[in-house]
């Protein structure tokens, strides 16, 4: 089963996430602050998609939360929530490394379905990136084998 | 004994401590005049200064009667000041001398006029004498002269004795008549000062520019002789010299009467930054006298100045002068006015400077505090009501997963209701947004031609009845503009197109780049070129009394929306430094225009 952080300032906000994302079966640990998402990040747990807003206790926190998961597994996917108008933000959070970014409120857009259809792209991308390192690394212990 | 300056002669120094009876007639004269020039320089030009001079006046030449006249400047008649002597009556005391008439100005009008002592031993055979009295029979007038060569007034000393006086009694009251014009010159440069002092404190505490320009006429009127005085400041837009203040006729234009920088004399002084001091100004080539208070032909000279600051020029102080009756009294500004003006102007220039960083602070202020309380509500409103969608999705679905019957059906209702109630929320956010943050920026060199073609191709609506035709040809200049909020800009417009013909019809997207001249514009500044961008349809169009509203926020004639797409629109070309206006027919469809300065030029 997919393992989910859900990092969110807002109650409703993570309630409302994590009631969908436990129906689409995700197992999912929440976080409220950038703070608590490091304390998660660097537990015992691993995760294969952080979900996490970006305007929390300041305007970037959500780079942070980011940076810190690549910087636990280099193949955990970030998806980052961001308010309308702070394009600025989202594209630097692409550039440094986001699988995607996601305007919480679009007029007539169901932001909660995109969501969970990224999360899956996501999934699928990583099991990708990790298949391929595992097989790679098979490779190179076959050749040192061989010698 | 009383202290004098250092450098004073001794003999003056010794006379003060002798009786005054037992001084000669000469060092009687000398200590007059000594006493006279010691508080003339030291600022005394009042009435009693004036009358110490005529009574030393008398005394030097051993007059019976004696007066001291003095020029009104405003007029130009001489009006008797102090008097001396027996036989006075009101009447005589408060006689006005007009100077208009050679031959009724007598002795003392044409002594005032011609800047040349007079003097008589044979009164009532002097073809000029005009009787006053009835006992005079000696007469003696000297002018007190000004520093412009003109008289500002004269000593006129009488006696009943035949051949009184002789020339060296006309050489006594030249120097009586040089303390007299001393006197009179450090009061005019007293009051001048304590006039400069006075507006300088007004400047340093008003805040309102037109108050100041207001304060700072009236004050000038006080030291400065002249008919209309304006103050000309250059408006920050549109860089036309608009008048703030003026004296009198002209104060019912304030606001609107302007000149373009460098049109007539006062453009020219706003134009060069240099004074200006001419007489007969309606002669000279650069004259336009499109505003001035009286005919042209009767503006006797004309003084300018700029009112500079560390920006550059603000604008131009003009006072004029009228001709006239007085044609003998100098029209022309001295250079000591021209000083006493530009130091105003200098003044006016710091306040000017200062009440408009004030106001540019205060704007800033309040733009910061509304930018951040409208940021924080709109992001605390978008989460809730992200989590709010949230809920009615998952309560949708509850409901999806309830058997099928009439309670499903109603609840499914009511959920799609909640739902579109949701998205209308988050429409009104974003135009909330839009609105907000139309004025702040991010600038990128673009061009105009792409931008146009990817709005067209990502607004314009894939299924409509309405036909697009473009006219963007290439080679049109860049522009410094945020590439997505023009975007936004030209889709709203493209969308209210649309939304109004219903029906089917047409739009027309174009560019192209117009001279300054072509904008029709006076409120964009001139000196460079504009990309123009038009959004035509054959709609309804704008009635005449809307065109200026429709631009306003919350006015709508849609249910859909806040009513702030237009008031958006012109807030994103406005902060380009750009304007937009409806320039259709009424029932032939409406046709925006707008105008964004071109990049090269």
């Amino acid at each position: 089963m997919a393992r989910v952080l859900l990092v969110d300032d807002e109650d409703e906000v993570r309630a409302a996430l994590k009631r969908r994302l436990d129906r689409e079966g995700y197992e999912v640990t929440t976080a409220g602050s950038a703070d608590e998402a490091r304390q998660a990040l660097h537990g015992n747990a691993t995760y294969d998609i952080v979900v996490t807003d970006m305007s929390m206790e300041d305007s970037d926190s959500g780079l942070r939360v980011l940076e810190q998961a690549l910087t636990c597994d280099i193949f955990t996917e970030v998806i980052v929530l961001t308010a309308y108008g702070n394009v600025a933000n989202a594209v630097e959070s692409m550039r440094r490394g986001a699988f995607d970014y996601l305007e919480k409120n679009v007029p007539g857009v169901d932001a909660y379905e995109v969501l969970t259809i990224k999360m899956a792209q996501a999934m699928e991308r990583r099991r990708t990136a990790v298949n391929t390192v595992r097989r790679l690394e098979h490779q190179v212990r076959t050749l040192s084998h061989a010698d | 004994m009383r202290a004098h300056a250092v450098g004073r002669g001794s003999i003056l120094l010794d006379m003060d401590g002798l009786a005054p009876h037992t001084r000669t007639p000469d060092e009687g004269f000398l200590h007059d005049l000594d006493s006279l020039f010691t508080d003339a320089a030291g600022g005394q030009g009042d009435a009693a200064m004036l009358q110490r001079v005529l009574d030393a006046s008398m005394r030097a030449v051993a007059g019976t009667r004696g007066f001291l006249a003095l020029v009104d400047r405003e007029t130009g008649d001489m009006e008797v000041g102090p008097i001396s002597g027996p036989d006075w009556t009101d009447e005589k005391r408060l006689l006005r001398l007009s100077l208009a008439h050679e031959a009724k100005r007598g002795i003392t009008g044409n002594v005032a006029v011609t800047g040349e002592p007079h003097l008589t031993g044979d009164a009532p055979s002097d073809p000029l004498y005009i009787p006053y009295f009835a006992d005079v029979r000696s007469e003696i007038a000297v002018p007190i002269m000004g520093t412009s060569g003109h008289s500002w007034g004269v000593i006129n000393i009488e006696s009943e004795r035949a051949d009184a006086f002789g020339r060296g009694d006309l050489a006594r009251l030249r120097v009586l008549a040089h303390a007299a014009a001393t006197a009179l010159r450090v009061q005019g440069f007293r009051s001048r000062e304590s006039a400069l002092v006075e507006i300088g404190n007004d400047l340093t505490t008003t805040f309102n520019t037109d108050d100041l320009m207001r304060r700072v006429v009236s004050v000038a009127a006080d030291v400065l002789r002249f008919e209309d005085c304006s103050v000309f400041l250059i408006d920050e837009i549109t860089r036309r010299l608009v008048l703030r203040a003026s004296q009198g006729a002209l104060a019912g234009e304030v606001g609107q009467a302007d000149y373009a920088v460098g049109e007539g004399l006062t453009g020219w002084v706003a134009q060069t930054g240099e004074a200006l001091r001419v007489c007969e100004p309606y002669r000279d080539a650069r004259w336009r006298g499109r505003h001035t208070e009286f005919p042209d032909h009767e503006i006797a000279a004309l003084l300018a100045v700029p009112i500079v600051s560390r920006g550059g020029i603000l604008g131009v102080i003009r006072v004029l002068r009228r001709k006239g009756r007085r044609a003998w009294v100098s029209n022309d500004f001295s250079e000591a006015e021209q000083r006493v003006l530009s130091t105003i102007a200098s003044q006016v220039g710091a306040a000017v400077e200062n009440a408009r960083s004030h106001q540019r602070l205060m704007q800033s202020e309040r733009m910061a505090a509304w930018g951040e309380l409208s940021a924080r509500s709109a992001h605390m409103i978008g989460n809730r009501t992200f989590a709010l969608k949230g809920d009615l999705n998952e309560g949708g679905y509850l409901v999806g997963q309830m058997p099928p019957g009439p309670l499903r059906e109603e609840m499914g209702g009511l959920f799609r209701s909640m739902s579109r109630g949701v998205t209308r929320l988050e429409e009104i956010l974003r135009e909330f947004r839009d609105f907000v943050m139309a004025t702040q920026l991010t600038r990128a060199q673009v061009d105009v031609r792409e931008l146009l073609l990817e709005t067209l191709e990502e607004s314009w609506p894939k299924r409509s009845g309405v036909t697009l035709t473009t006219d963007i040809p290439e080679g049109l200049p860049a522009i410094a503009c945020d590439a997505p909020k023009l975007k936004r800009a030209i889709s709203e417009l493209l969308e209210n197109a649309v939304s109004f013909q219903p029906s089917g019809g047409s739009v027309t997207v174009a560019a192209r780049r117009v001279a300054h001249d072509e904008t029709q514009e006076r409120r964009l500044p001139p000196g460079r070129d504009y990309v123009q961008i038009e959004v035509a349809d054959s709609g309804p169009g704008v009635p005449a009394e809307a065109k200026e509203r429709i631009f306003q926020p919350f006015y709508t004639s849609r249910a859909k929306g806040m009513g702030l797409g237009l008031s958006i629109v012109k807030g994103i070309v406005e902060s380009h430094e750009g304007l937009i206006r409806e320039a259709g027919t009424s029932g032939a469809g409406a046709r925006f225009l707008l105008f964004l300065p071109a990049s090269d030029r």
